[in-house]
């Protein structure tokens, strides 16, 4: 667990490369407070997701220091990296579910590894299907369900260990506009209960709808760090 | 807790992706039953080697001036030889009596006053005794016995069939070391396509945080299920294989070689059959696992 008041994610000049010459993200260095919620922007190509992945450990940087609650990525050995991910929930826009397993079989995935006794596992899932309104196709597969509902079930399964940290890549990528309301909501609300979140998405109607902090991208580099971008008119702003 | 999620995870794998599993499953069986039914037809060929052996003697001819009073304490003598497995006494009598019946009658003896066979001794050798070095040391040790005139070893024959007898293990040897390594990067490759079909799963595990162990092991759990099917399939195949053609072998055998004693695996070896499936499955999964990292 970070201490309190110490960010849980910190970049010191980070740079990732895949190809000599080449960078993915260069010298990048930021700090996202606690129960901050940041939108992280850019055209496709522009470091978005390299970033996120560094998060979560899925990748190395080349360069630099990561620091993400208290661990520093950039020195974490292959056995260590299954701990940080219990703090950390993460959602695609390809959702990432199983096809094979039901509704609640996919969000217990998360329990079901740190070894939480079935029953209290499936009374925690419930209570998150519950919150993203779910509860009644729990027994469903993804396949029965609406691109919307299948982004909602990845939210519960990101959530259900009650991470420290939520990453979102292009959450409402998939989604209609009013679907894509609905799962921002859900994510905002995540926030305001202590998650440090970051959203990484280029549809700026969200980042103006709910004015929380923007980091803009371009080529690998951050081009803008906005502390409250857009209007926040929008029914997520006030919350 | 977590042991009965691998259990559950791994008999789900099996049952979910059934058409990679089925194939992994068959894909055993049919290796195996190629190493079954060799190993089956060098067990049966060695068994009929080993009868052969048993029947291989030597021959001590004996004196004429001994009595048959004396032929049993000289049989005895010969008996405690080094290598000797037990020794039959032919006496003049019994030797005639073969000889007429051999040659179909009397008529070629008439004319003779006495006896003109000698008694002899027909030493049965131990199996590990049936070769040539055995036989020379049996010789030192027979040689100067009083009472024994002359010694036909047959050497040509112990050695051809000691020729035999290595010949046919270290084929089977060969075989199954070439049979095992060809089975295994058959397997390997069948589980790795079984394991890329459900790489999506294996990575999601490793993003909400599993544990390498809590991903390989009901994976690797998967991988001796399917080989434990696959070995209790190729058992079932060489045995209806083994029943169908018993028949025909035995006839085929009875013709060739004037005997035709067949037999299937014993329990135990049944047993190592199917365990050399669920560990060819288990070395299957190992190498299909090798160099995966989770989701990268």
């Amino acid at each position: 667990m970070s201490a309190t008041g110490e960010p849980p994610v910190r970049m010191y000049h980070v740079s990732k490369s895949y190809m000599a010459g080449q960078y993915a993200l260069h010298d990048v260095s930021l700090e996202v407070r606690r129960g901050e919620f940041v939108f992280l922007t850019g055209a496709s190509g522009a470091g978005k997701t390299t970033l996120l992945e560094l998060i979560f450990a899925a990748e190395q940087p080349s360069e630099g220091q990561i620091l993400v609650l208290g661990r520093n990525v950039a020195r974490l050995g292959a056995g260590a990296v299954p701990a940080l991910r219990r703090r950390v929930g993460v959602v695609f826009q390809d959702f990432k579910l199983l096809d094979d397993r039901t509704v609640e079989e996919n969000v217990r995935l998360a329990l079901d590894v740190v070894g939480t006794p079935r029953r209290e596992a499936r009374a925690r899932v419930f209570q998150l299907l519950k919150s993203v309104g779910l509860q009644h196709r729990r027994f469903h597969h993804p396949k029965s369900l609406s691109g919307g509902e299948q982004q909602r079930v990845a939210l519960a399964r990101a959530l259900v260990n009650e991470p420290e940290i939520l990453l979102a890549d292009e959450p409402t990528g998939n989604l209609d506009p009013e679907l894509k309301i609905e799962i921002m909501d859900l994510i905002v609300s995540a926030a305001t209960r202590g998650t440090t979140v970051i959203v990484a998405t280029h549809d700026q109607s969200l980042i103006e709808r709910y004015g929380k902090r923007m980091l803009r991208l371009e080529a690998g580099r951050i081009a803008e760090d906005n502390p409250a971008a857009g209007a926040g008119t929008g029914q997520g702003a006030n919350r | 807790m977590l042991i009965s999620i691998a259990l559950a995870n791994a008999f789900r794998g099996v049952r979910q992706a059934r058409t990679t599993s089925l194939l992994a499953v068959l894909t055993i069986a049919v290796v195996l039953v190629l190493v079954g039914s060799a190993t089956l037809l060098v067990e049966n060929m060695v068994g009929i080697l080993e009868e052969f052996g048993q029947e291989l003697q030597l021959t001590a001819y004996l004196d004429d001036s001994l009595t048959d009073a004396d032929l049993a304490p000289l049989a005895e003598r010969v008996a405690a030889a080094p290598g000797v497995e037990r020794v039959e006494v032919v006496t003049k009598d019994r030797a005639l009596e073969r000889f007429e019946r051999i040659a179909g009658g009397a008529e070629l003896l008439v004319g003779l006053e006495e006896n003109p066979l000698p008694a002899s001794l027909e030493i049965f050798l131990l199996p590990e005794a049936r070769n040539a070095e055995a036989m020379e040391i049996l010789r030192e040790s027979l040689d100067g016995l009083p009472g024994i005139d002359d010694l036909a070893l047959g050497q040509e024959w112990i050695e051809g069939y000691a020729r035999a007898v290595s010949l046919v293990r270290g084929g089977a040897f060969g075989i199954a070391i070439v049979l095992g390594m060809a089975a295994l990067l058959i397997v390997a490759n069948t589980i790795r396509l079984a394991f890329y079909a459900r790489r999506d799963e294996l990575d999601i595990l490793s993003l909400v945080g599993a544990s390498r162990t809590f991903v390989r092991v009901p994976f690797l759990l998967e991988g001796l299920l399917q080989g434990f099917l696959g070995g209790l399939l190729a058992l079932a195949i060489v045995y209806g294989a083994y029943e169908l053609l018993l028949p025909q072998m035995r006839l085929g055998l009875e013709l060739v070689v004037g005997r035709a004693e067949l037999r299937f695996f014993t329990n135990s070896e049944s047993l190592r059959l199917v365990a050399s499936g669920a560990g060819l499955g288990l070395l299957g999964s190992i190498t299909a696992l090798v160099g995966w990292r989770g989701e990268s």
